[in-house]
């Protein structure tokens, strides 16, 4: 095994150098400078515990507790997210494929999607999408007016999965926009894990008499996942930030509700402060997350 | 002779045909109005969106305001639930075109430019425009000394108060920003010597900051008319709510519940602690 074999044993630099000194004196400067015109140059009534009514609301009368607008947006979000990962999970695995399939119909077709989204802002994008396109199709399909055709214990649990039901076609609208558009990055990561798997495997496995699929199962996509999966990794905390674009039509996620406080409050930066903090809870443990699973999945693949 | 006849006949014919389908014409526009829409679902869908004291949000997270008294009211008086959808400024036009709700009840003034776009009600309540200023950079500024080319006034922008900073102060430069609270903070800051926002926001703010700002007239600079708005090709519904509005100008409540949230503040308590 390799591990039969000492290692040299690794230096380890515990020494702070002038270098570091002079980086974190840099740093504590800017801070106490931020902090000193915060604090005397802008005019500014801080008001912490009015923003903070907007996280919880404790009934003065009950004493139950209810989640308030930051809550209800981050849930929103959280929704956004978890469905929108799939969604672009599934058409980045698609479309990638597609990229390097042998067929010139659809090699072209998954081009044209890639290079569409990439090449439009994602502002812009949205909102062609919303007015023009997903207006046209959600009616056709009937799911503008779900709360007529499903059972109330239907809606109930659609509800917890996809929020206020009256509101449905427009969660719908900025969930396609949202996986459509990350689905395009989705694409050209799975595409490039593949490509980056040299030639001489394919040729391999096929004079071993593997077909097509099996290649690609069997001995391409275990090597490519290492590739696919950091940078994969990366776009789906994308994908979190990215759904705080669906709140310019008005879906009621956390960027858009944070709005409707800072515009009540007039508080603003501590409205938008929390929503940052909050955002940065969703996306750090998903950091953190997806690091173990690149270990995980790396220390497999060495057996 | 003969073919004289076959042409008057015809017609004849001709005309009943048409009678007949302009009158199921007529008919169908009034099945397709969006009131037998709303009465069918039973709800009434509100496009609004936030804004200080027309629409907000107190403690709860629940939306309150005079446009909210408004819209709950229009949907009591016809039997039928109120659905607000809370959409953003900028995009609630076309989300209005593009079906996302019935109407507009958003404190949208009347502009002959939407208009075009459009349909207007009678309108439901007069607002003007309210300007407030930095003490430390206009101090003693007359309302047309902000007329400057080294003046710069914030405003909300897709929105009436930075057409008529336009066309009051043409030489002053503008900063547009998308929400009254962050236009409001530059005047603040002193990054702005002066902005205009619906009456009676500038007043409120001028008290929650004194001896920062000032007003340099306490006359509205503009007065608007604010109305409801319907997608166009609709006669019944906006003969419908034109007269909603008519009925309860007369009989005193629209004034009422506008003096409530625009000259008092005694909801504030509802979203501030006192």
């Amino acid at each position: 095994m390799s591990e039969s074999r000492p290692r040299p044993p690794v230096e380890k630099v515990k020494r702070v150098t002038r270098l570091d000194v002079a980086i974190i004196a840099t740093v504590v400067a800017t801070l106490v400078y931020i902090y000193y015109r915060v604090e005397h140059v802008l005019v500014y009534e801080w008001d912490w515990p009015l923003v903070f009514e907007y996280m919880i609301h404790i009934d003065e009368v009950t004493g139950e507790i209810f989640p308030n607008l930051f809550l209800k947006g981050v849930a929103m979000t959280l929704r956004l997210a978890f469905w929108g990962t799939l969604i672009a999970a599934v058409i980045g695995i698609i479309m990638g494929l597609c990229r390097v399939s042998n067929s010139l119909f659809l090699k072209l077709g998954s081009r044209l999607y890639v290079e569409l989204i990439r090449n439009i802002p994602p502002v812009v994008f949205i909102f062609v999408f919303y007015f023009f396109i997903s207006s046209q199709i959600i009616p056709l399909l009937g799911l503008d007016r779900i709360e007529d055709t499903y059972s109330p214990g239907t809606l109930a649990v659609m509800r917890v999965l996809f929020g206020p039901t009256e509101l449905f076609d427009n969660f719908l609208a900025g969930l396609i926009c949202l996986a459509v558009f990350e689905g395009a990055y989705i694409t050209e990561i799975v595409r490039a894990g593949i490509q980056s798997i040299g030639k001489g495997q394919w040729e391999a496995a096929r004079a071993i008499g593997l077909s097509r699929y099996h290649v690609l199962r069997d001995v391409i996509m275990p090597q490519a996942l290492k590739t696919i999966l950091p940078p994969l990794a990366g776009q789906f905390i994308t994908l979190v930030k990215d759904s705080s674009i669906v709140s310019l039509i008005s879906v009621q996620e956390l960027t858009f509700l944070t709005q409707d406080v800072s515009n009540t409050t007039t508080h603003f930066f501590e409205a938008w402060m929390i929503t940052a903090v909050l955002y940065f809870m969703m996306c750090f443990p998903l950091a953190v997350l997806f690091q173990r699973f690149e270990r995980f999945g790396l220390g497999i693949q060495k057996h | 002779m003969k073919l004289r006849n076959i042409f008057v006949s015809m017609i004849a014919a001709f005309a009943v045909a048409f009678s007949a389908l302009a009158g199921a014409a007529s008919q169908e526009l009034a099945s397709e109005s969006v009131l037998e829409e709303i009465k069918k679902r039973g709800s009434l869908r509100v496009g609004m969106s936030t804004f200080v004291p027309w629409a907000m949000r107190d403690k709860q997270g629940n939306l309150i305001g005079f446009e909210i008294d408004v819209a709950s009211k229009v949907a009591e008086d016809m039997g039928v639930e109120v659905e607000f959808i809370p959409t953003a400024w900028s995009g609630i036009i076309p989300a209005l075109i593009a079906r996302k709700f019935d109407v507009i009840i958003g404190g949208m003034s009347i502009t002959p430019q939407r208009n075009l776009t459009v349909n207007f009600t009678a309108p439901y309540a007069h607002s003007g425009q309210q300007m407030v200023a930095n003490i430390e950079l206009a101090e003693g500024y007359a309302v047309e000394d902000f007329n400057a080319a080294d003046v710069t006034i914030a405003c909300r922008r897709g929105a009436t108060p930075c057409n008529a900073a336009q066309e009051i102060f043409p030489k002053a430069s503008l900063a547009r920003f998308d929400d009254d609270a962050q236009a409001f903070q530059e005047v603040v800051n002193g990054n702005a010597h002066a902005m205009i926002s619906s009456a009676p926001k500038p007043r409120f703010w001028m008290g929650n900051y004194p001896g920062k700002l000032f007003m340099p007239t306490d006359e509205n600079l503009t007065t608007g008319d604010e109305a409801f708005a319907l997608r166009k090709g609709d006669p019944d519904a906006l003969n419908f709510f034109s007269n909603w509005i008519v009925v309860n100008t007369s009989n005193g409540w629209l004034k009422e519940r506008h003096d409530f949230w625009f000259k008092t503040q005694t909801w504030a308590d509802q979203i501030e602690e006192q």
